[in-house]
């Protein structure tokens, strides 16, 4: 194409690209602002130890806010995010209970690999993420509803669930070794849970961009009625994506409880909110059909940075929330500019 | 209009059948609202309410799910049922005088239990009576395990300034409880004669999570100078034990004393494990003893006055005005943790 | 300083959008009480320069100068106030309010309590009505939105604009969803206006229309301004080759399929919704152009969907190839070869905020799913690529987003998307809707191509001229039944609306 706008564009690399630099990529650069300015003030933060601390905290929330944002995509929201996140953890540690442990939830628990709490703590999200894709695709119960449905009854779930004879409710604790090591253990140098997220990240990263499947998610979320008449198959398409969801959901509290070393039914309350805002705050639109891993990924740093910056930093409980809210919708701000541009 | 009229009307019908039909059965029977079912404590205060009530009388168990409205809603609810005593767990204590005049209207003697309100409240009826622990106690217990460790090991005064450098992870900082186990463990502490000093201090909202990850941001701002950690419950303070752990505490002779409140099994296992210094047990099963014994009483039992004999039923100590019940705390450590194992 | 003699003038107006120019040194002279047409393929850049005054878009250069004043309107409220009104193509009033919110939205009347204030609905409705029957509308304020037609929802927001004072309203497409009765009871309004010394802007690519209307054209191509004329000086003739730059010899490519053999049939097909189509019969041949004509209203759409498993039917048959099918949905239909074209192409056509090769590829992406289960994009890519440069679509890429191609040109990727499912059948509702004249000539040569080939295709259109030129028969529906099927070679445009007005 003979343009004559890309002539004079190499003669303009100046404030002009720069400015456009910092629009397309303004959500990199408050993440790269945060740290370097938590860094200046205080030493320590940007040691080594702290930022694979930051990292391990944020495997969980990658994990969870990729099975939320894949939901925004495609036009939905998923509410039963976080109570998914408490039932997978307590049904997980529930099964990974030394034997020796004194008040074991099932005290005849007999001994099993280790990867069967793992298992049925995914299976427990996988089953939520299935009755959520069910409702929503058949019986056409609006996303919102849907899941803010599951949300209350997955909770209830737990707590039965926590909530049996002979003790009663309690904190699970006691957690096998081998179990924990998901959360806290390493594999070589790489720590296993920021492993375990990465290989996740780049699965997902995989399924949104290289599959039928993705293709259809982004659009069904950005244009239902067209994905209809183009014979996407909307309906197994959108069972799917819940299901993959809840599974991930359902990763995300086996290695939470994992990375504690413990569980309550209690787990993962609001985690659902926390993964919509670094969802959005990542460029996923909740208006559907638009969306990256890699944005997803950068929202959930900057809210981890924020949360253990503002600790390091000394400052009270108060002002962390209020500096927290500031800067996410700060931060949407900045990057809306990018979309913003036609006027 | 006419909806407006038609609405009063159909709400008028409905207030007036539903006037005739109660008819007040005086069967005892005993309504109880916790604050919230997910509070691991509670729980078990519950259980124990539960099993005391078994076979004896019936019970009507709400979860308040955090909510006042809603509580002021289920004692409504429970006094409409004709219930004979109410056993009622506050979410906000605060907001008890409006219990307090519902209660006093019709006559049924109200238990508060748990949450402790402020004496002018108290003094409202002769009716309403408190069970509960002294939460100052408990964390004067906490100081006293402290204080008790600090001087018999020497060695952990790693500056060896005399001065005991700790850090305090808090429960919701609007809770009394909370309020008075970060104040008074340092008071017992100071009492005892030892210097302190406050490297940082945050809430954590009673959760291990969360108590995790303020620990491994304490722990990135203070490096190397935290000599001991303080949370108000064991859920954070097991959080506080595996941050301790990714930071390599707990091996090759590397040790921090952590004392928190309320001997859950978890927390009785990490005693075992030699990770916990000490907990703090609020009787749960006492607390629930008493308060179902007193309930019972009054429900049943027409001619109960403000007299103390009802309330020596309960194993606990009774206050001078009649109305309260104190349970005391039990201080655990490793020495005496195998009595309080699950039975 | 002419400020007496333009009411409007835009001086050398630029405007870039990444990547295009979309409007390069305009000037623009409108006078009070004139209508001044602005014509232009799509993407010519009337609708651009025209948001530029209303305060949608921001110039780049050049000036907006009002009654002698530079002006520079930061929103549509500043233009409102300053007397500038622009009635859009696609329009968005408040469908499940009255008319009289509507048209007072954002200014509502309010009567003064004391420190409380109560919007005042009685006087609402008394200046509404007042404006209404002063255009001799005939609409009543307090009626919901949605119970009016597209003419009289235009014709509200028309009301509205003179309502606030303007000096100059701007039309963009406004005939574009009307009926022909419709399009002359806009004429009445907009001479009335004229009268009252308003001037207007008046956007279209419908020549007849600015030869009946307008004092004066302007005349844009790719985002410049070819000229300005008066309109007594010009002939259709010469504004269609200012617009595309060359000279259109032909309306219709020539056509040389030959129809074969019964493919389709349809028999008494009826909706299970009342007042819709029923006793629907015809059958479709291979290779042939098979026209549907109608007023709107006639559930010419209605019935292609119901082809298509997009609505239910009641009764009735349809087989294909003889043998007879019963289809629920667009994946079975695909699974029958057919592909429909919707004629709502932002509702249910692209994925705007998806990219060109995304769009192409939606309807057979199950055909390039490798066996390890990932997508082989290559292929893919390839594919849509040949297929974009056949129908010659103008994209920068295959990975611009959909939403920055011009109207025609998105019409084209869904064409592309569908001929990439390799369907037998094609149904095309309404295919040249909005689209420019050069656009329409490249999209009838396809469909002739397609017909050549051996594909059946299905064509609903408004445009008689359109069905005439392109159709070898075409079924006249009305009010939900079949009223004729006329042979293309005997069809006249008189003939056509005999049979679509024949049941009213």
């Amino acid at each position: 194409m003979k343009n004559p706008a890309s002539t004079s564009w190499s003669k303009r690399i100046n404030a002009r690209s720069i400015r456009e630099f910092a629009t397309k990529n303004a959500i990199i650069l408050v993440l790269a602002a945060l740290v370097l300015v938590i860094g200046i003030v205080k030493n320590g933060f940007l040691t080594p130890d702290n930022l694979v601390n930051i990292m391990r905290i944020s495997s969980v929330r990658l994990i969870i806010a990729l099975g939320a944002a894949g939901v925004l995509i495609s036009g939905g929201v998923d509410l039963s995010a976080g109570r998914t996140v408490g039932l997978a953890a307590v049904v997980a540690a529930s099964l990974a209970q030394r034997p020796d442990y004194a008040s074991k939830i099932f005290p005849n628990l007999p001994y099993m690999w280790v990867i069967v709490p793992i298992l049925a703590g995914i299976a427990a999200g996988l089953l939520v993420g299935i009755i959520n894709g069910l409702a929503i695709a058949y019986l056409k119960v609006p996303p919102f509803i849907a899941t803010l449905g599951t949300m209350v009854i997955v909770w209830g779930a737990a707590s039965l669930y926590v909530d049996r004879p002979p003790l009663g409710a309690q904190p699970i604790g006691g957690l096998r070794t081998d179990f924990t090591n998901l959360g806290t253990g390493s594999v070589g140098f790489m720590p296993t849970i920021i492993l375990i997220a990465l290989i996740v990240y780049c699965i997902y990263w995989v399924m949104l961009n290289k599959t039928q499947l993705g293709k259809n998610i982004y659009a069904i979320g950005g244009n239902l009625n067209a994905a209809i008449v183009s014979g996407v198959n909307v309906k197994k398409n959108l069972v799917t994506l819940y299901a993959i969801a809840g599974m991930l959901y359902g990763l995300g509290g086996v290695l939470l409880s994992a990375r504690s070393g413990g569980a309550t039914n209690n787990y993962g309350q609001s985690y659902e909110l926390d993964a919509i805002a670094a969802s959005v705050i990542g460029g996923v639109s909740n208006m559907g059909g638009i969306g990256t891993v890699a944005g997803v990924l950068t929202g959930v740093l900057i809210f981890e940075v924020l949360n253990n910056g503002l600790v390091v930093l000394g400052i009270s409980a108060y002002w962390q929330q209020v500096v927290k809210g500031v800067i996410i919708v700060a931060a949407v701000a900045v990057d809306i500019r990018k979309y913003s541009k036609k006027r | 209009m006419k909806k407006i009229v038609m609405l009063f009307l159909v709400a008028a019908l409905v207030l007036s059948v539903g006037g005739c039909a109660k008819k007040a059965v005086v069967t005892p029977k005993i309504g109880v609202a916790i604050y919230k079912f997910d509070d691991t404590f509670m729980s078990y205060v519950r259980n124990q309410i539960q099993s005391a009530a078994n076979g004896k009388i019936l019970l009507s168990v709400q979860d308040s799910q955090y909510d006042q409205p809603k509580q002021n809603d289920q004692v409504d609810q429970f006094l409409v049922e004709g219930d004979t005593a109410l056993a009622i767990n506050m979410v906000d204590p605060s907001a008890v005088s409006v219990i307090i005049d519902k209660c006093k209207t019709k006559n049924v003697p109200l238990v508060l239990f748990n949450r402790e309100p402020v004496a002018a409240d108290m003094a409202a009826w002769d009716k309403v009576y408190y069970v509960g622990a002294k939460a100052q106690q408990s964390g004067t217990y906490q100081g006293e395990i402290v204080a008790e460790y600090w001087k018999a090991h020497p060695e952990a005064d790693l500056n060896k300034d005399g001065i005991l450098q700790y850090v305090m992870l808090m429960g919701d900082p609007s809770n009394t409880d909370a309020k008075y186990r970060t104040e008074f463990s340092i008071k017992a502490i100071e009492a005892a004669g030892i210097k302190v000093q406050k490297l940082a201090e945050d809430t954590a909202m009673w959760d291990r999570v969360k108590g995790q990850e303020k620990m491994a941001a304490f722990l990135t701002a203070n490096a190397g100078k935290i000599e001991v950690v303080l949370a108000n419950n064991d859920d954070m303070g097991l959080g506080a034990i595996e941050a301790l752990k990714a930071a390599g505490y707990f091996k090759n002779g590397k040790y921090m004393p952590v004392v928190s409140v309320d001997a859950t099994p978890p927390a009785l296992d990490a005693l075992a494990q030699g990770t916990l210094l000490g907990t703090v047990l609020n009787d749960a099963v006492k607390q629930g003893q008493a308060t179902f014994d007193l309930a019972y009483a009054l429900a049943t039992g027409a001619e109960v006055k403000s007299d103390v004999a009802p309330l020596a039923l309960a194993d606990g100590t009774v206050d001078s005005t009649g109305k309260y019940i104190w349970v005391p705390y039990v201080k655990v450590t490793k020495d005496n943790y195998k009595d309080f194992l699950a039975k | 300083m002419s400020s007496s003699e333009y009411v409007l003038e835009m001086r050398n107006i630029s405007k870039n959008f990444p990547g295009v120019k979309a409007l390069d040194d305009v000037t623009l002279k409108v006078a009070p009480g004139t209508v001044h047409a602005i014509v232009g393929e799509n993407g010519a850049g009337k609708s651009t320069l025209m948001k530029c005054v209303f305060g949608l878009y921001t110039a780049d250069d050049g000036e907006v100068i009002l009654n002698g004043q530079p002006v520079s309107f930061a929103s549509t409220k500043q233009a409102l106030d300053a007397g500038i009104a622009m009635i859009q193509q696609e329009l968005l009033p408040v469908l499940q309010r009255s008319v009289m919110e509507n048209f007072w939205l954002g200014r509502f009347p309010e009567k003064n309590y004391g420190i409380i204030k109560i919007v005042d609905e009685k006087k609402m409705y008394a200046d509404c009505k007042a404006v209404f029957d002063d255009l001799r509308l005939n609409i009543d304020p307090a009626t919901k939105v949605f119970n009016l037609s597209a003419s009289k929802i235009q014709s509200m927001e028309i009301a509205q604009a003179v309502s606030h004072h303007s000096k100059v309203i701007i039309m963009d497409e406004p005939t574009s969803s009307l009926t022909e009765n419709e399009v002359e009871h806009l004429f009445t309004i907009i001479r009335k206006l004229k009268d009252q010394g308003i001037a207007i802007v008046y956007i279209s690519h419908r020549i007849e229309e600015i030869f009946e209307i307008s004092d004066e054209v302007t005349i844009m191509r790719d985002g410049k301004c070819v000229g300005t004329y008066p309109t007594k000086q010009l002939t259709p003739e010469f504004v269609i080759k200012q617009m595309v730059g060359r000279t259109l010899t032909n309306m219709f490519p020539p056509r040389e399929n030959t129809p074969d053999g019964v493919v389709l049939k349809v028999e008494n097909l009826t909706s299970v919704t009342e007042h819709s189509f029923r006793d629907i019969t015809f059958d479709v041949k291979k290779g042939e152009i098979f026209g549907i004509g109608g007023l709107v209203g006639a559930q010419r759409s209605e019935l292609v969907e119901a082809l298509f498993g997009l609505r239910s039917v009641k009764s009735g048959t349809v087989s294909i190839d003889g043998k007879k099918v019963v289809i629920t949905s667009p994946i079975q239909a695909k699974q029958y070869k057919m592909a429909l074209l919707t004629e709502e192409r932002r509702a249910t056509g692209i994925f705007p905020v998806l990219s060109v090769l995304d769009n192409t590829i939606m309807a057979s992406i199950g055909r390039y799913v490798h066996k390890s289960g990932l997508l082989d994009e290559k292929t893919g890519r390839r594919d849509a690529g040949k297929i974009i440069d056949t129908l010659r679509v103008k994209t920068p890429s295959l990975a611009t987003l959909i939403e920055n191609l011009s109207g025609g040109n998105q019409q084209k990727v869904i064409v592309a998307r569908w001929l990439l499912t390799q369907p037998d059948i094609l149904i095309l509702d309404e295919p040249t809707r909005g689209i420019d004249v050069g656009t329409k000539y490249e999209i009838y040569s396809i469909i002739a191509d397609l017909a050549k080939k051996g594909k059946t295709i299905i064509m609903i259109s408004s445009e008689m001229p359109e069905l005439i030129g392109m159709s070898d028969r075409i079924m006249v529906m009305c009010e939900g039944r079949v009223t004729g099927i006329l042979d293309g070679k005997e069809a006249t445009q008189e003939r056509i609306m005999t049979l679509a007005t024949q049941l009213m």
